[in-house]
């Protein structure tokens, strides 16, 4: 993992500039999943009764999907394609 | 015959087995839920409801401006995430404004040759395309007058702790920053959808 650039909170202001986290935006997956599984599961619950635990299950399932589409993408484009069509030297 | 009967007694007394009830418009949770996220539940007296939807959509929303600053929302040159955007309600429209209004900054000879049409920056074929903004550091926010009109634009800094009004969101960051805001305003329209077109299940809740 690349360590945290000198500059990441250097004069940053709040809302108003962005963080410096292009090395780092996969950090970014935990709470979107986090947030997004908390208002889906609150619209569509009949009942609210085990809401949380099925918050903290879907927010598990969406990063286990998430890092598996992931790993299976890095798989077909470094590993299976360049068997497909085999590079020759020019 | 008696047996005709018994079937159309049956029939009469569970009539919510064989047809549905056509689902009835709340127009005012709808409106409510597009003012504010989550108000619409809370209006139909389910306010933990409406709470957890608030939660969630705000909590995308400004992990969104946390990550890309305030260029994560912009009407002028990302439109169709704006669209998306704009399902957060209001709020998205009151940060936008302040994004044009007070931070956003132009190149001063580009905003020149885009109004006037003169000088080392002509005027672009679409003239209604918002002119190029300068992302260099150092650049600070100034107001000019052009053809009677004054501008807010960006001047290079002279002044060493002068800083610029904000800095521009690339590449993932920016990308990111606007998919978390606009995946809040995709999730407040599925619970403006929900709060005007009240689910069965929750519609039989409420009746009991």
């Amino acid at each position: 993992m690349p360590p945290l650039p000198a500059s990441f909170l250097l004069a940053w202001r709040p809302f108003l500039d962005p963080l410096d986290l292009q090395a780092h935006w996969f950090w970014l997956l935990p709470p979107t999943a986090f947030f997004l599984a908390v208002a889906y599961r609150a619209v569509r619950m009949p009942s609210l009764k085990g809401y949380w635990r099925a918050v903290i299950s879907m927010t598990a399932q969406i990063i286990v999907a998430i890092v598996a589409l992931g790993a299976a993408i890095y798989v077909l484009i470094e590993r299976l394609l360049p068997i497909i069509p085999p590079m020759r030297p020019l | 015959m008696s047996s005709i009967n018994s079937v159309t007694q049956t029939a009469d007394q569970t009539p919510d087995s064989a047809t549905p009830e056509p689902a009835r418009l709340d127009l005012p949770a709808g409106v409510l839920a597009l003012a504010f996220p989550g108000a619409g539940h809370a209006l139909r007296g389910d306010p933990r409801r409406g709470l957890l939807i608030a939660f969630g959509v705000l909590g995308l929303f400004f992990t969104g401006l946390l990550t890309g600053g305030i260029d994560a929302i912009d009407s002028k040159e990302d439109r169709l995430w704006f669209i998306g955007q704009a399902f957060v309600g209001p709020i998205t429209f009151i940060v936008d404004g302040i994004h044009q209004r007070a931070f956003k900054a132009y190149d001063a000879d580009a905003l020149r040759g885009h109004l006037t049409g003169a000088g080392a920056n002509p005027r672009p074929r679409n003239a209604a395309a918002p002119p190029p903004r300068a992302a260099s550091p150092g650049e600070r926010a100034d107001t000019v007058p052009i053809n009677g009109a004054e501008y807010r634009v960006s001047s290079p800094a002279d002044d060493p702790i002068a800083a610029p009004p904000m800095r521009k969101g690339l590449a993932k960051v920016n990308e990111l920053a606007a998919l978390l805001v606009t995946l809040a305003g995709m999730l407040n329209f599925i619970a403006i959808l929900d709060a005007l077109i009240p689910s069965r299940p929750r519609a039989a809740r409420s009746k009991s």
